[in-house]
């Protein structure tokens, strides 16, 4: 799930520095996913599954470890964040996505995971050869 | 220029001229649409209501698919019941689950918070919102069940009652067909509203008996149409839920034509017997004890028609496929190239949790794919142990259904049945089924000049008159042959040890009739 997450990122921070320039840590991708998953699961529903991609996360990109989920479902990000580079904090956002997005793939499988996503971001070029196999470099921070 | 008489204007009665014709949506459930009468009605306020793990999230889902479209969605609010997440992990398990429906055609919405943070008011108002922005065709609600449980604690009886006839208006209003999915129990029907104000009842149940587990449907409620009454099995299967009348078959039964051919056996001596052959539409019940044949004469029967260009199934419910068509191979009668080229299936059937319904399915099914006009049943004992246990107290009235149907639409069939010998009697069959059947032919052992013997005799042949003879047979290489003429010098030879009845002519190492048996 790492490339399309990756590219999703990279898709929303290009969006972004038209709208609104460098807004790092807004973890864009998940608050975008937030929506269709909580229409879907109720927000508790979408809590258990974004702390659980979180703690899995949390275990490659470590300041992600400080990040809490608050009860709307939004993520809170640490005061400490200016200290990181932008490199830093897309690693970090990169990581959350895919993570977020496995766990749907492993829950309902890629084809629905990917006709959401579709749904999320029809515009996004999210059809990535690279999409099904599964991730081998994981990046640590 | 005549004047033209102008035609009296015929006034059509109120009651005609004011019937609304209503659509009727598929099921998606196959063999439910049949018991429904034709469908879900348009617009129709529907419960599907029983006990966990019967299939009513399953039913629902299948009409869902069946009929959501990006123009017509449907929407599928669950609250505190299963999570749409593990809801569409399981379900796209079904082959009907289509994925590229979802989304656009199919939305899931997830209720709960709404139920557990708010009241009815504000759980009707994001309905409300929802159905507005979508304007679904269908609209389902999974687990309404917790959203009146939850909403009782804080909510009186009529404000309930109020909530539910309010859904029910705006959801009709918006011209959806909803389905309400809950968890309750039978006795709750007298007493919940609900139940009054739904325009359908669709009932799903379990019943275990001993170690069978069968689920059944029942339409306890259905209104503006005739649905079929009384509790239908269902099964679980791949495809998702499949339902089988109780009177399947029977609705598309089509008469016996006037003139009908006869049938031979494959049996030269046999045919003879029965004035030709057995009439094309018969049921043929081929009684006898173990080893006395009856599976040969079936399986001659079949070879028979096939010869002939007949198409045939065999439904087996003893041996295995492979045991029958290699006896047929020993009597020089080839069953695998019919079964190659789509002439010939064998239906190997042994669940033992089956219902008669489904068996008939599988028949149908089977003669409708290659055009049967043949039928083997072997045996009725057999076929009465693969059934699940509640279903057995039933057999013979389901057997006979299942056999009117089938000789109806033109099938010949030939049942076979296990008796023991009884040297007092000669027993048909142990379920008093001969009125069920047209024809019945009866096979027993006898002891003559101190050897075991195989007698045949035709006892009953509804089209006409047959031999009253009782001739002894043999199994051959070229299967069951019948010899020698009719025995005079025995008398109680259907008791299975006769009496001579002259003097014993004298003979010398009197070879065994079965050549089988010299070696």
């Amino acid at each position: 799930m790492r490339a399309i997450a990756k590219r999703l990122t990279r898709y929303e921070s290009a969006e972004n520095k038209l709208s609104e320039p460098n807004a790092p840590g807004r973890f864009i991708v998940c608050e975008k996913l937030s929506h269709p998953l909580i229409a879907l699961s109720g927000i508790n529903g979408f809590r258990s599954l974004l702390s659980r991609a979180l703690a899995l996360a949390a275990g490659e990109v470590h300041w992600l470890r400080a990040v809490q989920i608050k009860l709307d479902g939004s993520l809170e990000c640490p005061t400490d964040m200016a200290d990181l580079n932008q490199q830093e904090i897309t690693n970090g956002e990169v990581a959350l996505a895919a993570e977020l997005l496995g766990l749907l793939a492993t829950f309902i499988g890629e084809p629905l995971t990917l006709s959401l996503v579709r749904e999320v971001w029809p515009p996004a070029p999210i059809e990535d050869p690279d999409f099904n196999k599964k991730d081998s470099t994981k990046q640590t921070t | 220029m005549r004047k033209q008489k102008k035609a009296p204007v015929r006034k059509e009665p109120l009651s005609k001229a004011a019937k609304v014709p209503i659509r009727k949506l598929p099921t998606g459930v196959r063999g439910l649409d049949d018991i429904a009468g034709g469908g879900i009605p348009e617009f129709s306020f529907n419960i599907i209501a029983g006990t966990p793990g019967c299939g009513k999230t399953t039913l629902a889902h299948q009409f869902v698919f069946a009929n959501a479209t990006p123009r017509k969605p449907a929407l599928y609010f669950t609250v505190l019941g299963e999570p749409a997440l593990k809801m569409l992990r399981y379900q796209q398990q079904y082959s009907f689950f289509d994925e590229s429906k979802l989304g656009k055609a199919i939305r899931f919405i997830n209720l709960a918070d709404v139920v557990l943070e708010k009241d009815l008011n504000a759980v009707l108002e994001e309905i409300t919102r929802q159905v507005t922005e979508l304007n679904p065709g269908i609209v389902v609600v999974d687990s309404f069940r917790t959203v009146v449980r939850k909403a009782y604690s804080g909510a009186s009886e009529v404000e309930m009652q109020s909530f539910i006839q309010r859904l029910s208006q705006f959801l009709t209003g918006w011209q959806a067909t909803t389905f309400l999915v809950g968890e309750y129990v039978e006795e709750e029907i007298r007493d919940n509203p609900l139940f009054t104000f739904v325009d359908g009842i669709f009932w799903l149940s379990q019943v275990a008996e001993r170690n069978s587990v069968v689920r059944k449907l029942q339409i306890m409620k259905l209104r503006g149409q005739a649905s079929v009454p009384g509790l239908h099995t269902i099964r679980i299967s791949d495809a998702g839920l499949q339902a089988f009348s109780r009177t399947l078959g029977l609705i598309t039964t089509k008469t016996k034509p006037a003139r009908r051919r006869r049938l031979s056996l494959g049996i030269p001596d046999l045919d003879k017997m029965l004035g030709g052959g057995i009439l094309e539409g018969d049921s043929l019940l081929v009684a006898g004890p173990s080893g006395t044949g009856k599976s040969a004469l079936a399986t001659q029967f079949i070879a028979e028609g096939l010869r002939h260009g007949e198409p045939a199934i065999m439904a087996i419910f003893e041996e295995r496929p492979q045991g029958y068509t290699e006896r047929a191979n020993t009597f020089g009668l080839n069953l695998k190239t019919p079964q190659q080229i789509g002439k010939l299936e064998i239906l190997y059937l042994r669940p033992l949790d089956l219902s008669v319904d489904e068996t008939m399915q599988e028949i149908l099914d089977a003669i409708k794919r290659v055009g049967a006009k043949r039928l083997v049943i072997d045996s009725l004992v057999g076929f009465e142990m693969a059934l699940a246990p509640g279903f057995r107290a039933d057999f013979r009235e389901s057997l006979y259904r299942m056999i009117g149907a089938l000789t109806g639409a033109g099938i010949t069939i030939l049942s076979t049945v296990e008796v023991e010998d009884s040297f007092t009697e000669l027993q048909f069959s142990h379920y008093a089924i001969s009125f069920l059947t047209d024809d019945i032919i009866r096979l027993r052992y006898v002891e003559i000049d101190g050897q075991l013997r195989k007698v045949l005799v035709v006892v009953k042949m509804r089209g006409g008159n047959h031999s009253k003879d009782i001739r002894e047979y043999v199994i051959t290489g070229k299967g069951m042959v019948v010899i020698h003429p009719r025995r005079t010098d025995y008398y109680g030879l259907i008791t299975g040890v006769p009496q001579r009845t002259g003097p014993r002519k004298a003979q010398e190492n009197e070879a065994a009739p079965e050549p089988k048996a010299t070696k």
